[in-house]
């Protein structure tokens, strides 16, 4: 028999899927919490999306290993950001920091697909999507993962109303309200977990909203908790930094997670 | 591909709507075909550098030293794996220019240039409707309709297209059309463009 | 300014390219070590230890591993301990390559060793010891010479609570309930499970201590890597105590009339 190296391979895959939405002033960006590898179920509860700061979350998809690890890196990125420059990094500027970040790896990439999602300075909700080696577009919606081929058309047909006539003598909507974003992300996930092995147990939905915007309704939803944040990623930000935060205004966004059981089988 | 009174650079879009067109400066834009992080990052890194060089000499970078920055650097990772078929195009002390430039190394300047899968099927229409004279609107046409027979013919190309002319003043974005909708209805009320759609119409004979 | 990425960070080496005059992949290096040319990284594992299973109850978490450590189908080594106590509300199971577990003993034991040191009153739990661990087996993998093991940490946070997790030669990460490694993934966790996700309350020490002893039994039965002779560890709140090797009781009679179980008589 010819001699076979076999050689390590240093990446896996699993699973889960990842989604975000931009409206016209909040941002949902949502995951399922299941962890998997091949047909092992390693665990129900491993989380996918991280808050960055106050206006930024970022959902990350794919090897967990090199996910979390770029996570931290971020976060540490950011931190040294708030550190240095007294107030949190604006969320295009992260965009562009995990496109340097992930094409410093271009010849060892980190295997992994990134969403990001928040409140742009403008007060939009934004979207930003990831390849593993860094290129990156802003969007309305994205999803990413084992089901993004269940999702996306989905999404494409329901955010962009591709394929669908407009009602006479009417348009589109450009944006749709948080409500029905909302029910979108939660049917396409139990549309994912009951087509998809990989896909189940649990959904992490985090909504930021732009700071005029009102969380009475949102608060109301079950399931839903409000994330007391600093800019500062560490959550535990020293009282001065906080102070001077709100000083220079740049307060008023507000995050909140909703958490749903998914289907287990 | 470059004009006697300009150049025009379309482009489709690929994961749907990534922007194929990079736009480098005020007067300098360059394509992406290949791998989408190469093109983005080191065209945005080329802008970079093109910056210093006007910081540091007080004038605009040329098209062909910003495009032959860009060779010489895709050169030195020769080997290891980029992939790059790019068009660096805009205009300089010496008028329109165009160049094209691969991660192989190779650097070519040119009038006319179509990079990618669907390139074959943008040539045939480029180079039947193609000569030194034409002017801006029918430019711009010939562009429009020669990537969308690339989108209309090959697999990876298509959804929409966008449309640059590149002038004295600098770049000029001139629109974003689906390639479906040019098939049916066309490009709609454009200068230069046909009544009525690029293929079905043309089909059934209804114009 | 070298700008180029892969130097980001990176002090630019006067000694052989005082300009960055080389494109990137031929940029010559000193040469640092003399045999560097003969440093082989990426083995693979040769004695091995099987499965580790755990789960957390009422008092907090037990784990399981048998004694045995394999040299292939060879069952080499039949008085392994594959459960390591670090510090005093920790304790660690090892599966995969024997001889890097026992480099990772090595680092845990002098990282505590160090901590105390310091006699800052400062104690490292699980979720330090899980960090701690996942950091060394990612950065190993990224070197492309990974620590073959897959590994699972169980203990006391210094909340209280209790903490089970699981590190491998990815530097794969994830907490648990229930865990079980390698065969143990499709024999054991299962029935770990189904214990657990059943039971309206949390487990007893004796219902744990039983499921455990059911989970190895099976192991025992299925796993032609395993060993009648493992070592139960639980972390509770008056500290780590490791057990003395328990055999499990197996009954083996049912496969005389089974063709291709026991003896083949045609």
């Amino acid at each position: 028999m010819p001699h076979q190296e076999r050689r390590f391979n240093p990446y896996t895959e699993n699973g889960g899927t990842i989604l975000a939405i931009a409206g016209e002033d909040f941002t949902v960006i949502a995951g399922d919490t299941r962890q998997s590898e091949g047909y092992n179920i390693q665990t129900r509860y491993a989380p996918k999306v991280f808050r960055l700061t106050d206006k930024a979350v970022l959902a990350v998809n794919g090897f967990a290993a090199d996910g979390n690890m770029f996570v931290q890196k971020v976060q540490q990125r950011l931190e040294w950001y708030a550190h240095a420059h007294n107030k949190p990094m604006p969320l295009k500027a992260i965009a562009r920091l995990i496109q340097t970040m992930l094409y410093a790896k271009r010849f060892f990439p980190y295997y992994v697909y990134n969403i990001l999602g928040g409140i742009e300075e403008d007060g939009s909700g934004a979207v930003y999507s990831f390849d593993p080696v860094g290129s990156y577009e802003r969007e309305a919606c994205r999803a990413a993962g084992a089901a993004q081929s269940l999702v996306q058309p989905f999404l494409d047909n329901q955010i962009y109303f591709k394929n669908q006539l407009p009602p006479p003598g009417g348009a589109h909507p450009r944006h749709l309200p948080l409500n029905d974003v909302l029910s979108l992300v939660i049917d396409s996930f139990t549309g994912a977990t009951e087509r998809h092995i990989e896909v189940g147990d649990g959904l992490e939905i985090y909504i930021v909203l732009a700071p005029n915007k009102s969380s009475v309704e949102l608060e109301r939803l079950p399931g839903v908790k409000r994330i007391q944040g600093t800019f500062d990623i560490a959550g535990d930000a020293s009282p001065d930094v906080t102070a001077a935060a709100a000083a220079v205004g740049v307060t008023g966004e507000k995050m909140f997670v909703m958490r749903r059981e998914l289907k287990k089988d | 591909m470059s004009l006697s009174n300009g150049a025009i650079l379309p482009a489709t879009l690929a994961s749907g709507t990534v922007k194929k067109v990079i736009e480098i400066n005020k007067f300098l834009l360059g394509t992406m075909a290949g791998g989408a992080a190469d093109c983005q990052y080191w065209e945005t890194y080329l802008g970079i550098q093109c910056r210093l060089h006007e910081l540091r000499n007080r004038e605009r970078i040329s098209v062909a030293a910003a495009s032959k920055y860009l060779s010489n650097l895709v050169y030195s990772y020769k080997g290891m794996g980029l992939s790059m078929g790019t068009m660096i195009c805009g205009w300089d002390k010496t008028g329109p220019a165009l160049f094209y430039v691969d991660s192989d190394g190779t650097r070519l300047k040119g009038d006319l240039f179509s990079v990618g899968s669907g390139s074959t099927f943008a040539y045939g229409v480029l180079d039947q409707g193609y000569h030194w004279d034409l002017s801006d609107e029918d430019a711009q046409e010939l562009g429009r309709r020669s990537i969308y027979a690339a989108g209309h013919r090959d697999a990876f190309s298509g959804n929409t297209i966008n449309l640059y002319h590149v002038r004295e003043a600098g770049w000029e974005f001139i629109g974003n059309y689906d390639v479906t909708k040019m098939h049916y209805d066309g490009p709609g009320d454009v200068p230069g463009a046909p009544v009525g759609g690029y293929g079905y119409d043309v089909r059934i004979k209804t114009v | 300014m070298d700008h180029h990425p892969t130097n980001w960070g990176r002090p630019r080496d006067d000694r052989v390219d005082p300009y960055g005059t080389f494109p990137i992949h031929a940029r010559p290096r000193p040469k640092e070590d003399a045999f560097g040319d003969a440093v082989k990284h990426t083995q693979q594992p040769i004695v091995t230890g099987s499965s580790v299973i755990g789960l957390k109850y009422k008092d907090g978490v037990m784990l399981a591993a048998d004694n045995l450590a394999s040299y292939g189908s060879l069952a080499r080594y039949k008085d392994v301990q594959r459960l390591h106590p670090v510090g005093t509300s920790t304790i660690l199971g090892a599966g995969g390559d024997m001889s890097d577990f026992q480099y990772i003993q090595h680092t845990l034991d002098s990282l505590i060793i160090e901590e105390f040191t310091y006699d800052d009153g400062n104690k490292l739990g699980p979720t330090e010891i899980y960090q701690y661990l996942s950091r060394i087996m990612y950065n190993r993998r990224s070197k492309m010479n990974p620590l073959w093991n897959s590994l699972v940490v169980g203990g006391i946070k210094s909340d209280g609570e209790s903490f089970l997790g699981y590190v491998d030669l990815l530097g794969t990460t994830y907490q648990s309930p229930t865990i079980a490694t390698g065969f143990g993934s499709y024999i054991a966790q299962p029935l770990l499970r189904n214990a657990v996700d059943e039971h309206p309350e949390p487990l007893t020490e004796e219902e744990a201590l039983s499921i455990i002893q059911k989970c190895m039994k099976t192991l025992f039965y299925r796993d032609a890597r395993s060993l009648n002779k493992y070592q139960v560890a639980k972390v509770t709140a008056e500290g780590v105590t490791i057990s003395d090797p328990i055999e499990a009781p197996t009954v083996w009679g049912f496969a005389e009339g089974i063709r291709g179980y026991g003896a083949q008589t045609q």
